[in-house]
């Protein structure tokens, strides 16, 4: 198999400037195309910047949008994940990532987890996805699209790899924050994402691609630090923190295969326990069934006893 | 840091503040390492990496002014140690050429701090400029029994009205030079002073964007060190110079590493006064803190709008400061 050429676009994008950031998309996807890349990452609503608040509605594309169509049609020959917000025929609005490829899009994966706590406040201006499928692509393997946040669940990347994802891609709006000396690389932030991903690609014993923008909006600024992570939860390539620019590296999609002859933890999943045991967890929240974890004589869908 | 330390002040305003809430100074705690031989003392808990803090920080400072269509810098320089820092960082970030630093004593300001804020213009080799103060605040206050804009009553007017009248005199000065110098106000306040309230509304604290504003003092001296801050400027004891032989630590009753892991613990790390207490701190420091943090959270904020029409700024009407279409044109 010939190596998969995968290019990380670590940038840094302008503020609710659609244009702007749409020419520099294509001027790095045919930057990554020279480099001879056949994957081609840019981070969460590079086409928009991240904190838009209610730029959110002015800068939102539908899918039919023709300045996607053009961005598509960049892609031939290639694979391309781009984010940007996305508005929906009855007026939604998502953070959504595309995959793009030969000159289509070709999946659509809308933000599902969105945080609205802390520094963050999505849940005010967006509307969350409600599916995780794995995308088909002509990398020949599944490809999983997920956004910052969806993969600080553990279903995220579980749901995406038993649908047949090999390639987990996770593009990032994370602003770096946290800088005691006792943090790993000294950045709380990073040291979190790291040990996260690094556990997915182990535990799907998938490729994980992270491509985290960099610069800065208002408060916030993004450290990049965009990563590849093989199978075996071994760092394959490492961009700088803080840095723009357009990295590549050379991975073997055959290690998949490997780690998972080897360590077949995937095959041994039990999604049929997992969901039975969810619906039960569902029924017990909704108060529809009996709590065996509650304290004795608490209501149904209440976890604590009243004492009167 | 032991009271007994050598005092020689800062020209405070821009850089260092002056007294915006202080108590009747309770006792509050003993200081950390006495013996004067650390340049600084840093409480574990607070040691930042400072590479990325650099890194990051730059990057911030490029980030502020390319959005706003900038690219220069103005400061007020004061021969502290945050306003100092500042310009250290500014100067990575962008270059010392396109640097301002201005000095804005009063008649009283301590020489000392002069001759500091001297030595970090020569050492970055950026623009600078000598405003004195003076002439506003004694033309308002009245000089030597003999009133001014203010009135006769002004003459009596006690230190810390004083002070605040001067930070602002600064923030006055550091706008109009931002017009002529084309370049940004960059805020000199430290995370330790904005908590406890430690500003002046509109003074010191009033910038465009502030590179330092969630670091600890202990932080910034920290920092300062790695990035080449000359040591006289980070060993003296930080004083908002209002009157001969003021500091901050004696004013306030406890020493900077001390009130820095309070704030951390209360702060950042959501401790309770139980939780606190049982780390050592006593409850009167406790207490005595959590009223300087509530009582200065109005100088945190934006002033609040009389909500009236269908959308209302900083409410429901919610944009970014820099968006397209906002950055100056050259």
């Amino acid at each position: 198999m010939q190596p998969l050429r995968i290019a990380l676009a670590q940038i840094a994008p302008r503020l609710g400037d659609l244009e702007v950031n749409l020419a520099r998309h294509h001027e790095l996807l045919a930057e990554a195309r020279d480099a001879g890349a056949g994957l081609v990452v840019f981070p969460e609503l590079g086409l928009t910047g991240y904190l838009l608040s209610d730029l959110a509605s002015e800068v939102a594309m539908r899918l039919d949008d023709p300045r996607l169509a053009q961005l598509a049609a960049a892609t031939r020959g290639l694979s391309a994940v781009v984010s940007f917000v996305e508005e929906s025929a009855d007026h939604r609005l998502f953070i959504a990532a595309v995959l793009l490829e030969d000159g289509e899009l070709r999946y659509v994966h809308r933000k599902i987890h969105l945080p609205t706590y802390g520094m963050f406040d999505e849940r005010r201006f967006f509307a969350p996805g409600d599916m995780i499928r794995a995308a088909p692509s002509r990398l020949g393997v599944g490809v999983g699209l997920a956004v910052c946040e969806d993969f600080w669940h553990l279903s995220t990347p579980q749901l995406l790899a038993l649908d047949g994802a090999q390639i987990l891609v996770n593009v990032s709006s994370s602003p770096g924050r946290d800088l005691a000396m006792s943090n790993e690389v000294g950045l709380g932030t990073a040291t979190s994402w790291r040990t996260l991903m690094r556990a997915y690609a182990q535990l799907t014993t998938s490729f994980v691609v992270f491509c985290n923008r960099v610069g800065v909006d208002e408060s916030l600024s993004f450290w990049g630090g965009s990563e590849v992570i093989g199978p075996t939860g071994a760092l394959v390539f490492g961009a700088p923190m803080f840095e723009e620019g357009l990295f590549t590296v050379d991975v073997d999609l055959a290690d998949v295969r490997r780690e998972r002859i080897t360590l077949p933890l995937l095959r041994d999943e039990r999604p049929e326990l997992v969901a039975r045991e969810w619906r039960r967890l569902i029924a017990e929240r909704a108060g529809l069934a009996a709590d065996g974890s509650a304290e004795p004589g608490a209501a149904a869908g209440f976890d604590v006893a009243v004492d009167r | 840091m032991s009271d007994g330390r050598t005092i020689s002040g800062a020209t405070g305003g821009a850089a260092d503040g002056d007294v915006g809430a202080t108590g009747a100074a309770g006792s509050g705690a003993t200081g950390g390492a006495a013996d004067g031989e650390p340049l600084f003392d840093l409480p574990g808990e607070l040691a930042i990496d400072t590479d990325v803090a650099r890194q990051a920080i730059a990057a911030f400072i490029r980030g502020q002014l390319k959005q706003a269509g900038f690219e220069r810098a103005v400061l007020g320089l004061s021969g502290g140690i945050d306003s100092a820092l500042v310009a250290y960082l500014v100067a990575e970030a962008i270059g010392a050429e396109g640097l301002l630093c201005v000095m804005m004593p009063y008649r009283t300001s301590s020489p000392a701090s002069r001759g500091d804020a001297e030595a970090v213009i020569a050492d970055l080799g950026c623009a600078a400029e000598l405003v004195e103060i003076t002439g506003m605040v004694d033309g308002y206050f009245g000089r030597d029994g003999v009133a001014g804009e203010g009135g006769p009553a002004a003459l009596e007017a006690a230190p810390l009205r004083r002070g605040n009248f001067m930070a602002r005199m600064r923030m006055a000065v550091l706008y109009d030079r931002s017009v002529s110098w084309r370049g940004l106000v960059v805020g000199t306040g430290n995370k330790t002073e904005s908590l406890i309230g430690y500003t002046t509304l509109f003074g010191d604290a009033a910038c465009a964007f502030n590179p330092i504003g969630d670091l600890y003092k202990s932080q910034v001296r920290q920092l300062a060190a790695a990035i080449g801050v000359p040591e006289a400027i980070i060993r003296k004891a930080p004083s908002a110079d209002l009157w001969p032989g003021q500091t901050d630590e004696t004013e306030a009753g406890f020493s900077y590493p001390e009130l820095d892991r309070l704030l951390f613990w209360r702060i950042d790390k959501r401790r309770s006064t139980e939780e606190l207490v049982a780390k050592g701190f006593t409850p009167e420091l406790v207490e005595r803190v959590d009223r300087m943090i509530a009582g200065s959270e109005f100088k945190r904020q934006v002033p609040p709008i009389a909500k009236l029409g269908p959308r209302t700024a900083g409410v429901d009407y919610l944009y970014p400061r820099r968006r397209p279409g906002s950055a100056a044109r050259s």
